[in-house]
């Protein structure tokens, strides 16, 4: 039997191998490996089934058979990963992650635009309200739609998170996981790696500074008390005390840092209540715009003109509605950090 | 096995073979680090594993041959199994049990030890589990090799071995 026939043999079931492997071993051109391993495995059985020790074509025939279809073989090389749903335990986390990013990307594209359209073309607020509505829902059923799909599809061929990462990527994190180790950082359960940092100190320092500094300013007022309408100038004192509660409960977590979650957690807590404290001062600015520095020449305040009212409105309720969101970041964040409890 | 078998009623036939996939699925694993445990440090080759895989269960579990290399590499991602290929001749590539695939081995070839033991009576068979050559550590089924040296704590789960060691009159120091 001609050698390049038993070649052809192999090569033509290699082949077959090759298209039904998933296409993350292909990107990481790992089949070439896998190929060759097969490839030294049929040639040795083949001429161990030969009576004659070397291969024939009924021998490597045979010695293919033994070796299963490639769709069983691919098969095995998919099922890597534990079923959670339809979604693997280990696509998990990052499935919920795009999720929450797609979520909040399309809220804030519905909300401005929205927020453009009530300015230009000049709609009322309860239509602009039932569009960022309707964009919000409509956005957020489509999006969860096609990315569940996606997972689910990437799921069955045996895809994992590492797989979307570049060599260099994948180098960074083997060096996250030693500095974690070294640094005693808290491993997560449901990855099995440690997690990365859960804040980065020096930010949390710095934004807590910036957020003191301007707490005291608005909690001292040092200026002349003139400037400012009375009302105001005492709802700006509110603020300040609050901007200085949050700046500090900052700086506290910046300088306990990596370590400690269940003190996080509970600043975090105090955190959310004093950001909701905000909130009914900001309805009562919002129902005083009158109140609200706007200076004429010379300099005295008189409070925002009437025909500005209505977008002042908006301009609060969007400061109100983003207040919401980062409570609702701070109890996300308590909820996050309950992994780090090890 | 079953699937060798022709003339057979296929349904009955199919879920058989469904049956003995799902029990031979986990089984091929520990096998399979039986075998490459035994090559010690220098490691096996895929055929090789293949090979023995076959002899020494006497053709009784046979996994499809080119089933293993999937099953290799996950051992591996694991870091169950470390590999190093040839670097003249034919390129094998040989496995070899890490540091912490011995251990993994050890307590997979306990737990598995005992509940063929365990269930033995289901079936009316006996399991001889050597008890002279090894101790199973009564929290986790660890299996621990007497002739490697005596030690005092189980190297899975920590437990402390006085109780089984005294028992067998091993002094414990």
């Amino acid at each position: 039997m001609n050698e390049q026939v038993l070649d052809d043999i192999v090569n033509e079931y290699l082949k077959k191998v090759k298209k039904a492997l998933p296409d993350w071993l292909k990107d990481k051109k790992e089949h070439k490996e896998i190929l060759a391993d097969l490839s030294e495995h049929i040639w040795q059985k083949a001429k161990e089934l030969s009576e004659t020790n070397q291969a024939n074509e009924m021998s490597v025939q045979k010695a293919i058979s033994f070796m299963g279809s490639p769709q069983a073989i691919a098969k095995e090389y998919k099922r890597r990963g534990e079923p959670k749903v339809f979604i693997t335990k280990e696509m998990w986390p990052l499935y919920t992650r795009v999720l929450g990013i797609v979520f909040v990307v399309i809220i804030a594209l519905t909300v401005f635009g929205s927020v453009v359209s009530y300015f230009t073309e000049i709609t009322s607020l309860e239509t602009m309200i039932a569009s960022i509505v309707e964009g919000i829902q409509v956005g957020i059923l489509t999006a969860f739609a096609i990315i569940t799909i996606i997972f689910a599809a990437l799921s069955m061929e045996g895809y994992f998170p590492e797989d979307f990462k570049s060599k260099k990527e994948q180098r960074m994190k083997k060096e996250l996981v030693k500095k974690a180790a070294a640094e005693g950082l808290p491993y997560s359960e449901v990855e099995g790696k440690p997690i990365k940092p859960f804040i980065k100190p020096v930010g949390e320092i710095i934004g807590g500074c910036i957020g003191l500094i301007f707490g005291i300013i608005f909690l001292l007022q040092p200026f002349d008390p003139n400037i400012l309408i009375p009302d105001f100038s005492i709802l700006l004192r509110f603020f300040g005390a609050i901007i200085t509660i949050q700046g500090s409960l900052d700086i506290s977590r910046g300088i306990i840092g990596n370590h400690k979650p269940t003190t996080h957690q509970v600043i975090h807590g105090f955190t959310i209540a004093a950001k909701l404290a905000v909130i009914p001062l900001l309805i009562i600015l919002m129902n005083r715009p009158e109140i609200f520095p706007w200076f004429s020449t010379p300099w005295i305040q008189v409070g925002i003109p009437v025909e500005f009212y209505e977008p002042y409105r908006v301009i609060m309720t969007v400061i109100i509605v983003i207040v919401c969101l980062t409570t609702i970041e701070d109890i996300y964040k308590i909820i996050k950090i309950e992994k780090y409890k090890i | 096995m079953i699937k060798r078998v022709k003339g057979m009623d296929p349904e009955f036939q199919e879920y058989a073979a469904k049956v003995e996939s799902e029990i031979n699925r986990g089984l091929s694993s520990v096998c399979v680090l039986s075998i490459i445990n035994e090559y010690g440090e220098q490691g096996v080759y895929g055929y090789q594993i293949s090979k023995d895989l076959e002899e020494r269960t006497n053709q009784m579990l046979i996994i499809e041959e080119g089933t293993l290399y999937p099953l290799l590499r996950n051992l591996q991602r694991d870091g169950i199994i470390k590999s190093y290929r040839e670097k003249g001749g034919r390129r094998r590539k040989y496995y070899s049990l890490t540091k912490y695939g011995k251990k993994v081995f050890n307590y997979l070839a306990g737990f598995y030890s005992k509940l063929t033991e365990a269930i033995g009576s289901l079936f009316d068979v006996k399991v001889d589990l050597q008890s002279d050559r090894y101790i199973f550590c009564p929290m986790c089924a660890n299996k621990i090799d007497l002739s490697s040296g005596v030690q005092k704590f189980c190297d899975a789960c920590g437990h402390h071995l006085e109780d089984e060691l005294k028992s067998r009159g091993i002094k414990n120091e």
